[in-house]
């Protein structure tokens, strides 16, 4: 049994920010995640870091923390943040009433909205529509949402704060009306186990419901479907936003090769996260208003991801849902040391975690206040050491791996390729992940498939979508060391089944010409679903 | 423009095979090619019919051929016309020196870089993998910065699949390249050519002979050199005393080029005429017969008359089929392809989803003649034929029939050309 201050529930944004929040306050905390870190809505998103212009005339309050919390993680998180900026373009099909408040909104809010040249928005974005007619610049971004949380993760484990992945809860005990623990199933091998705490917070986001129900309370969350296509192209060097009423399809967010379109919004199962080509063609159909030339752009993948919106009125429903959390402080409903929260952004997700702890503090008697704004997530690597890495790796991707690793790991994998120069090959060419960085990975207790290795290290996310990687990266991994990685055929299996999950609803194309590859190779060349049957 | 008697577009296994048999015949053939065709990305080995619909291992790929569906490329073929092509396939490969291995009424199983099997029908002498099954040892040969084969990987799997039998070991030749070897940027192709060098042959024996137990064959990736002959093979297989066998493996396909290399030498031979960046766009018809076919380059639009034509553009991954959302269409004759209005009909829900996958079946649905035929039934050209991968009605990833297909229509097209039935 394990015994710790308090349980997080849930591995989301919203879960990390809480672990290092009260880690940094002193406060001892476990998370427990059933699946992995991100696996769910923290990964199915954008990757957009808002500047608040988006919500700037509907909620002025979600824009100032938007700008306030933007500015915070530019700076402590700078790592995953690709600092691109934003265009606000307006349509003929968009308000010029609209417009002229948006304007206005922005300025009460502080957020920077800079006025140019249409002329000039098209020598910065040349794939712009010729026929949109005004365009603003904005500090948005782009945030790389695996890595903020693993990050974030890191700085916890600094200050003794400890997260455990693939841990189910099964139950949330109490003892007179109060919580004494939660019993978590490991994912892997079954074993059960307990952990004694002193309050539990869920940060399950849409399965909070789930989660309050073991407890036998209800919380009324409202998961809303939204769809996101990554094309194999960067379509824009900004993040593109349409200049109107915040609707589907109309933002573009550029993530090193790739682009970003989303979003829809549906309501659905919390864990629904398949996509239709109706969505895509309807999402497509809004997106070439912005860039005409959308359907000559190869789709990657489709994804979706939930957002956990909370709702007191169980009739409430998509998007007109806030946007705005709620801390829900379950001794009302009679369980005291139990909180739900629910609903939030993942760009302020710091702040969300620093007003949870507040009141979880007091409760607990702490009087430490939050640091979390003024340390940075992870230490700037030495001028020494990515001097080493830039002997090491590919011109491009000693940042690349630099920031995905931090300066620990880094270090380690330098060393690792300085004494066996072999392990520089490049096991992925879109995303640079060298041999000695997937081994590095994968023999941490946290991997368990090759899919966590891809999370973690982004092998297989780029541009060819693993259709090459995919071999390699077993390859590489099915060695004598590497316990979960035995069966080489299955890994592969896996592997290419999850890649094909994001391209079936877009089975058009050069996706389509992609697949006939993929399978010549592993089903054709490979025989990887064919039995053998020698006599 | 002068007019030959068949015009084919394309030159992957289909078109060059069947270039070869109307060239045989006396005929004047043009080949109108554009790009490298997918030959040197897919292998050199011929499989012809690996699995049946159900998935069953068909050890007679004629047999299993009796009983296709009617909608399959074979069931327009049959098995007698199989027999022929595949015969006078080896004809060739016999004429140009570099003969295969094998029948059309036996598959065979052949390692593949995963350190498994599959089971074709012909293969070139390189893969000749009964060797292996006899042999009492296996050594495993890789490279050590050579991309995408990973002996570790191979060998794991065939000592679990031998077991007992047989001693699978693994051994790693160092290649000490001067260029590529940081960031292991070195393919199969870069080896094969090394492989024919005095150099490279001197050093490979070196390294690998003392590992060479009585009683051994050694597997390795497709290296044998990129020539279509047997050089590499018979002077490292007498050399080192064993023999040596390639695995089926990844992309650049060092057999299909050879394959490619044979195909172009005895085309040429006979006479054929090859037209390179000849990207054709369009077809000019007549009252139901194709007059012309019209390509387009960088400065203008030409003519290839023709009095027959057979289509050889492959799939959708070669480019003989384009699709957009809800649609599928071969350009040139502008046939359209019916498909379901709704993508994700188009397949099933894995991938490999242990039978055919839907959307590797759609393609130009022909008559038992391979004349082609559009979703109304009609005929749009009635001096027109079908071969290879733009046919509808099969999944040569799941059946294993990819080059076999390509071959029996590419003949079958060919020989009716030329009169014969």
């Amino acid at each position: 049994m394990l015994k710790t201050t308090v349980v997080v529930i849930g591995g989301g944004a919203t879960g990390v920010g809480i672990l290092r929040d009260l880690s940094m306050r002193g406060v001892d905390a476990i998370l427990v995640e059933r699946d992995d870190l991100g696996y769910w809505t923290s990964s199915r998103f954008h990757g957009l870091l808002h500047s608040g212009g988006r919500y700037a005339v509907k909620d002025k309050e979600a824009a100032k923390e938007c700008i306030q919390e933007n500015t915070i993680l530019r700076r402590i998180g700078r790592h995953c943040v690709e600092a691109t900026e934003s265009l606000f373009v307006r349509a003929p099909e968009d308000s010029e009433e609209f417009e002229q408040e948006w304007v206005k909104s922005c300025g009460e809010c502080g957020i920077s909205a800079i006025p140019i040249s249409m002329d000039e928005a098209f020598k910065l974005e040349p794939n712009l529509s010729r026929k949109l007619l005004s365009a603003y610049r904005c500090p948005g971004a782009a945030i790389d949402g695996f890595r903020l949380l693993w990050q974030t993760v890191a700085s916890a484990n600094k200050y003794g704060g400890k997260a455990m992945t693939y841990k189910e809860v099964t139950a949330i005990e109490t003892e007179n009306g109060t919580v004494v623990g939660v019993k978590i199933r490991d994912k892997w091998t079954g074993v059960e186990d307990k952990i004694a705490c002193d309050f539990v917070i869920s940060a399950a986001g849409s399965f909070a419901g789930e989660v309050a129900h073991m407890a036998g309370l209800t919380v009324n969350v409202k998961p809303s479907k939204g769809t996101l296509i990554a094309f194999n192209h960067r379509i824009c060097n900004r993040v593109v936003h349409r200049l109107h009423k915040s609707s589907d399809a109309d933002i573009f967010v550029p993530h090193g090769s790739i682009t970003i379109l989303g979003t829809t919004s549906i309501d659905s199962a919390p864990d629904d996260t398949s996509t239709e080509t109706a969505e895509v063609k309807a999402m497509l159909e809004i997106g070439k208003i912005t860039f005409e030339e959308i359907y000559d752009y190869r789709i990657l993948r489709v994804f979706a991801g939930t957002r956990p919106l909370y709702s007191a009125d169980p009739n409430a429903k998509g998007r007109s849902a806030s946007r705005g959390f709620v801390a829900l402080d379950h001794a009302h409903d009679g369980i005291k040391h139990f909180m739900s929260v629910c609903g939030g952004k993942f760009t302020t997700y710091r702040l969300m975690a620093e007003k949870v702890c507040n009141i979880v503090c007091e409760q607990l008697g702490v009087n430490e206040k939050c640091h979390t704004a003024e340390e940075n997530l992870v230490d700037d690597p030495s001028p020494e050491l990515m001097n080493r890495a830039k002997a090491v790796f590919p011109s491009y991707g000693a940042e690349l791996a630099s920031s995905r690793l931090g300066n620990e790991k880094l270090e380690r994998v330098i060393k690792h390729i300085e004494t066996d120069p072999e392990m520089k090959e490049l096991v992925c060419e879109c995303e640079n992940v060298t041999l000695a960085e997937i081994d590095e990975i994968a023999a941490e207790p946290t991997s368990h498939t090759v899919s966590d290795v891809r999370r973690r290290t982004r092998l297989g996310m780029g541009t060819c979508q693993g259709t090459f990687c995919a071999y390699r990266s077993v390859g590489a991994i099915n060695k004598e060391n590497m316990p979960w990685a035995k069966d080489s055929v299955d890994l592969l299996k896996d592997f290419l089944e999850t890649r094909w999950k994001g391209i079936r609803p877009v089975l058009w194309g050069n996706m389509l010409r992609d697949i006939e590859l993929t399978r010549a190779i592993y089903d054709a060349a490979l025989n990887l679903s064919g039995v053998e049957d020698i006599k | 423009m002068k007019k030959c008697d068949i015009l084919i577009i394309g030159n992957g296994v289909a078109g060059l095979f069947a270039a070869c048999v109307a060239a045989d015949r006396g005929k004047k053939v043009q080949i109108l090619s554009y790009g490298a065709g997918t030959l040197t990305i897919g292998g050199g080995i011929i499989d012809v019919l690996g699995y049946d619909d159900q998935g069953k291992f068909v050890s007679d790929p004629l047999k299993g051929m009796e009983s296709m569906s009617p909608e399959h490329p074979y069931a327009k073929t049959g098995p007698k016309i199989a027999k022929e092509a595949i015969d006078s396939f080896l004809k060739i490969t016999e004429a140009e020196g570099y003969p295969y291995l094998g029948s059309a009424d036996k598959n065979m199983w052949l390692p593949t870089a995963m350190g498994n099997f599959k089971p074709t029908c012909l293969v070139p002498r390189t893969m000749d993998a009964s060797a292996l099954f006899k042999a009492k040892n296996i050594l495993v040969v890789g490279f050590d910065t050579m991309k995408d084969f990973y002996a570790e990987m191979a060998t794991r799997n065939l000592r679990e699949r031998f077991g007992a039998d047989k001693s699978v070991e693994e051994f790693v030749v160092k290649l000490n390249f001067e260029y590529g070897r940081d960031l292991r940027d070195i393919s199969a192709m870069d080896v094969a050519r090394w492989l024919e060098t005095d150099e490279g042959h001197q050093a490979f024996v070196a390294q690998v002979k003392s590992h060479v137990k009585a009683d051994t064959a050694i597997v390795l990736p497709p290296v044998l050199g990129l020539e279509p002959n047997y050089e590499v093979l018979d002077s490292l297989q007498k050399e080192l005393g064993c023999p040596l066998v390639e695995m089926s493996s990844l992309p650049p396909a060092v057999t299909g080029t050879r394959l490619n290399k044979m195909l172009h030498s005895y085309a040429k031979k006979h006479g054929v005429q090859i037209i390179e960046k000849a990207r054709v766009v369009g077809s000019e018809i007549v009252d139901g017969k194709c007059l012309a076919v019209i390509t387009e380059g960088f400065d203008r639009q030409r003519k290839f008359y023709a009095d027959q034509f057979i289509l050889a553009t492959g799939g959708v991954y070669g480019g003989g089929i384009t699709t957009q959302i809800g649609t599928m269409t071969e350009p040139i004759f502008n046939i359209s392809i019916k498909v379901p209005e709704v993508q994700t009909d188009w397949s099933y829900k894995q991938l490999f989803a242990d039978k055919k996958q839907i959307f590797a079946q759609y393609g130009v649905k022909v008559d038992e003649n391979l004349t082609p035929v559009a979703a109304d039934g009609s005929k749009p050209a009635s001096n027109v034929k079908v071969a290879g991968r733009s046919l509808a009605g099969y999944d040569f990833c799941y059946e294993k029939s990819g080059n076999g297909v390509a071959l029996i229509t590419a003949y079958k097209a060919a020989a009716a050309f030329c009169g014969e039935a």
